[in-house]
């Protein structure tokens, strides 16, 4: 009795394109990414031992820089827009003097009132500066605000 | 894995022919890659699902609003004052101040926390001192659950205080 052979079909797929797509794709981000784009103001932050997380949305950060300058900015274009005029609209901050912060302040929280303030102050800046700006953030009552710091092991 | 197969067949006729030679076994370089890619994409997910991208973290200050006053008992105020040079004087109450060096501050905040639970502190930094001593002082005041604490400016009488302290 002739048996029907049956044909065994090999299903041993090579690998290699796969393994060298996904390796390219892999160096391909890994080449690209950016992880976070260049801050347009410099602070060295403090280190605390808080673990709060900052908040995401309606921020209103206030940059206090070495050289003792002010800068105000907010995560959302429009906010910025209706502050600082349209070509302020994507940039993170603007400078600011400590005279005009309160006024600033005070729009800013009509356009927005649910906005939250943190303070970026860098680790060198006299503590007189900073003590003036908790000043006018608490004659313009915002009583709650946060400083933003890096994790201390 | 047939093309090993040949192979090692190939080498058995060429020992045929020269009959000196040693017999060369091949053996087939062809490997399973299939465990290899199991497991690289098993750690490039398990990477890319635990992963959390490194944020900064914040400090929570509340103050009290411009206008509002609290009384607190005598006993229960410590006044923290800082010079520019980050030397600590304390003093409860109305005594005079002392002096103490910041690396000793977690302890004694942690003593007194613990003696007194009910201790609001208040706070001065000279203005010639850094941020950074703010940030400092309100971390231990945090690390020793001292949440209740306000901060002054500092004044004249303040720095005529200091200069009384031991």
């Amino acid at each position: 009795m002739a048996r029907i052979k049956k044909k065994r079909v090999n299903v041993a797929i090579d690998m290699t394109p796969l393994v060298d797509v996904a390796f390219l794709l892999l160096t391909f981000f890994m080449m690209t990414t950016q992880f976070k784009p260049p801050e347009e103001v410099e602070v060295s932050l403090p280190s605390s031992h808080s673990e709060i997380k900052l908040p995401e949305t309606n921020l209103m950060s206030l940059w206090i820089t070495k050289e003792s300058k002010i800068f105000l900015g907010f995560d959302a274009p429009y906010m910025m827009e209706a502050l600082f005029g349209k070509d302020f609209r994507l940039k993170a901050a603007a400078e600011i003097k400590k005279d005009d912060l309160a006024n600033l302040l005070m729009k800013a929280r009509i356009t927005n009132p649910k906005l939250r303030t943190i303070i970026r102050g860098d680790v060198d800046v006299d503590y007189g500066l900073v003590a003036d700006i908790i000043d006018i953030l608490q004659k313009t009552q915002i009583t709650r605000f946060a400083m933003v710091t890096n994790l201390k092991k | 894995m047939a093309g090993g197969g040949v192979d090692a067949g190939g080498g058995g006729s060429r020992q045929r022919k020269k009959g000196k030679r040693k017999p060369k076994k091949r053996i087939s370089v062809r490997i399973d890659m299939t465990p290899l890619v199991d497991v690289a994409f098993l750690l490039l997910t398990f990477f890319m699902m635990t992963t959390v991208f490194r944020k900064p973290s914040t400090m929570e200050i509340n103050l009290p609003p411009n206008d509002a006053k609290v009384d607190i008992a005598e006993s229960n105020l410590l006044t923290i004052r800082v010079d520019e040079a980050k030397m600590i004087y304390y003093n409860f109450g109305i005594d005079v101040p002392k002096k103490m060096k910041f690396d000793d501050l977690r302890k004694f905040l942690v003593e007194s926390s613990s003696q007194n639970p009910k201790l609001v502190v208040l706070l001065k930094i000279d203005r010639k001192g850094k941020f950074n001593y703010m940030v400092d002082i309100i971390d231990e005041l945090n690390l020793a659950k001292l949440d209740r604490f306000s901060i002054a400016p500092m004044t004249d009488i303040d720095l005529k205080e200091m200069a009384r302290a031991s």
